[in-house]
């Protein structure tokens, strides 16, 4: 993309319309990379669990919150479970990984402590409530990414 | 009268290119560990948690939202600071504050850099203003290389100089467990062979790109007492800024510009009743991204007459085992983690004081220790540790 | 203590470890305001690079400023027109491509960048002209070199292409 500068009409003002674009990655680490290559392999989702706190958390990170514990004990929690909060976005952003309009829900697993934010797919948007019961639907291909659950549908 | 505030605890992780090991609050949780354990405290009996982190460096904005559990914030008050180059710096002038006010007895000061996950001399670039376009990509390094030409035409400083100032930092930097950039060099010759980055800075000429953190645990006296024997007090700061992005020039002999290292360093001095440097002050952790900087930094600091700088290191006088060690620890030009690298300065510089530091431990005995932070366009924080006050 | 630096071991094969990538424009408008909106007009329209000059210490700013970062004081309107010759003070150029964050790409600039001491004595960061870089000198005669076409210009200092040596 090419930068434009633009003079305001009737001012010695000017606007610059710029861009900041840097490469950028993240790494996951240790515990983060088995997290995302279990859902990539195996469609597990992975979380892990303070033995002090006696909590699950799902994503799996590796320090817990509260003791300040190191976390090593990976668990598999279930690809089901309970809508905690939800909304409905509609408003188009190049951020949105998929088109509008896009349900975000928080779902806390069966075994897991935490909520985990993912999208809500074939669902109703007038349907959706609270306490509701989902289950992940994994994509056909699969690379080591949280996109790699395609989204939480409603439990039949 | 502000309360006195020591230094009890240090913890640093190793510095390195990649960190593929752990994400970013992971590889903070581990000096956090670290400088508890030098503490002998658990995170329970910190009050306070304080973080430097170049944000953007690593592509992600307020760091600091996702690792308040990793840095032991948790619940704890606290904030994130970032200055530029000094921001690790202003992250330990921040806890000295808020220790010495009397508001906490046990703070934590964090810094933190992952630069396998960004781009940083892209990141560099984009904090200047966009009006002056293409070309004024070069960050931080285009900068130090005009300095480097300037202080080359008016010291008479050679780049054999630049070359034993590398010499200097590898060999300290190969003393520390910790250091990043540890390459055996044997002669100038191999520094001299090092192809250029940005003419006329070589690669070796300039600083690395590292993964690390470095943390400090600050406590009031009574405290301090309590939790070490070998408390390192914090006897003076110093903080000084100038205007950013004028046509400001680093290196400048005209005199037309303000180096904010006078400004700072004769305020600290007169301060602190230090009216020969080299004599009053036993070793200097400075922040010098550049081989050049760095001889020009012993000029700003009085460490020497100027244009002279150059003769120190000739003369090994800088040296570990010299009259008046600098950067026994490598420096900045063996290991730069941004965030940290300046907190890392006050924490080897407290690691001389505490005769802690091991095999880079100077040969002289350290009682007081300077420990600089630069950044920005020419910013400069300093720190005065001292044995016992 | 936290672990000191790893020895190089010989063929440890490392586990996989992810790296996700994020790479996206982020798009601004930046408002050059009234004070730099001026040198800007002044680019474009008469080809003149212009600073203006501090009512209490008499010390000229470019480009044109709010406020004098030595008084603090207003800097108000004494527009000061700069000449356009000078000398080189410093220079420098890429000999690595570096990623330009504003244009989204790694880029080899061809052009020195330099400090150039203009011949009223204020310094002026700008780019030289591409040419041999073992005959760059410090201490070189240069002059400004503007877009000749009024449509392009509008850039404010991207207005100038580079200083070249006077007399070639």
């Amino acid at each position: 993309m090419s930068t434009v500068t633009e003079k305001l009409e009737g001012m010695d003002v000017w606007i610059y319309h710029g861009q900041i674009y840097i490469p950028n990655r993240y790494s996951a680490g240790a515990v983060g990379s088995r997290f995302l290559i279990e859902i990539r392999d195996k469609k597990r989702i992975m979380g892990t669990r303070c033995p002090t706190c006696n909590r699950v958390y799902v994503p799996a990170r590796s320090i817990c919150k509260d003791c300040f514990g190191q976390l090593d004990e990976l668990v598999e929690v279930s690809d089901k479970g309970t809508v905690l909060t939800y909304t409905v976005c509609n408003q188009p952003n190049p951020v949105q990984p998929v088109e509008t309009p896009l349900v975000y829900g928080i779902v806390q697993l069966d075994g897991a402590d935490t909520g985990f934010v993912h999208m809500l797919g074939e669902v109703d948007p007038e349907q959706l409530r609270i306490g509701m019961r989902v289950q992940a639907v994994f994509k056909e291909e699969r690379e080591a990414s949280i996109l790699a659950i395609k989204y939480f549908k409603p439990l039949a | 009268m502000p309360n006195r505030v020591a230094i009890v605890g240090i913890g640093q992780t190793y510095h390195t290119t990649r960190r593929p090991d752990v994400n970013q609050p992971e590889m903070v949780a581990e000096a956090v560990r670290a400088a508890l354990a030098d503490a002998q405290l658990s995170i329970k009996d910190i009050e306070a948690v304080f973080s430097a982190n170049m944000e953007t460096f690593e592509g992600i904005f307020l760091p600091d939202h996702g690792m308040a559990a990793e840095i032991g914030a948790f619940n704890k008050p606290g904030f994130k600071v970032n200055t530029g180059g000094t921001t690790g710096g202003s992250a330990v002038v921040e806890g000295f504050y808020m220790v010495s006010s009397g508001l906490y007895d046990v703070a934590m000061v964090v810094g933190f850099e992952k630069q396998d996950c960004g781009d940083t001399t892209a990141a560099i670039s984009a904090a200047a203003t966009p009006m002056w376009g293409k070309g004024a990509a070069t960050g931080a390094i285009g900068e130090f290389a005009k300095q480097a030409l300037s202080y080359m035409e008016t010291s008479g400083a050679t780049e054999e100089h630049a070359a034993m100032v590398r010499l200097k930092a590898d060999r300290n930097a190969c003393r520390n467990p910790y250091a990043h950039l540890k390459l055996g060099l044997k002669s100038v010759d191999e520094v001299l062979q090092s192809p250029y980055l940005v003419w006329p800075l070589r690669i070796l000429d300039f600083c690395p790109q590292s993964c690390g953190a470095c943390v400090l645990i600050l406590a009031s006296e009574n405290k301090a007492k309590k939790i070490t024997k070998k408390p390192v007090w914090i006897a003076d700061v110093e903080v000084v800024h100038q205007e950013p992005f004028r046509a400001g020039v680093f290196g400048d002999p005209t005199g037309k510009e303000t180096y904010t290292q006078h400004v700072a360093c004769e305020r600290l001095y007169k301060r602190n009743g230090i009216t020969n440097p080299r004599r009053d002050i036993d070793t200097a952790e400075i922040y010098e991204p550049s081989n050049w900087e760095e001889m020009n930094l012993y000029e700003h600091f009085h460490f020497c007459e100027k244009g002279e700088g150059w003769k120190l290191i000739e003369k090994g006088i800088t040296e570990i085992e010299g009259e008046f060690p600098v950067n026994c620890s490598g420096g900045v030009l063996a290991t730069n983690p941004i965030g940290a690298t300046p907190i890392i300065r006050v924490a080897e510089a407290a690691l001389q004081i505490r005769g802690d530091a091991g095999e880079h431990q100077a040969t002289r005995d350290i009682k007081t220790a300077l420990a600089s932070a630069l950044g920005g366009p020419n910013w400069t924080i300093l720190t005065l540790l001292k044995r016992s006050l | 203590m936290a672990k000191a630096s790893p020895k190089k071991k010989a063929k440890e094969k490392e586990p996989e470890y992810i790296h996700v990538k994020f790479d996206m424009p982020r798009r601004y408008n930046w408002s050059t305001g009234r004070h730099l909106g001026h040198f800007y007009a002044q680019a474009k329209e008469n080809k003149k690079i212009v600073g203006n000059r501090c009512p209490q210490c008499k010390e000229i700013w470019v480009p044109p400023t709010l406020v004098c970062p030595k008084c603090k004081v207003e800097m108000g309107w004494d527009l000061v027109e700069l000449p356009q010759t000078g000398t080189v003070y410093q220079y420098t150029y890429l000999v690595l491509p570096l990623w330009d964050p504003h244009y989204g790409e790694k880029w080899a600039n061809p052009y020195p960048s330099a400090t150039i001491l203009l011949d009223n004595g204020v310094f002026y960061r700008h780019r030289l002209e591409d040419t041999d870089k073992d005959k760059l000198k410090v201490g070189t005669r240069v002059q400004a070199v503007w877009k000749e076409d009024y449509e392009e210009r509008g850039e404010g200092p991207a207005d100038i292409l580079y200083f070249k040596e006077i007399g070639k």
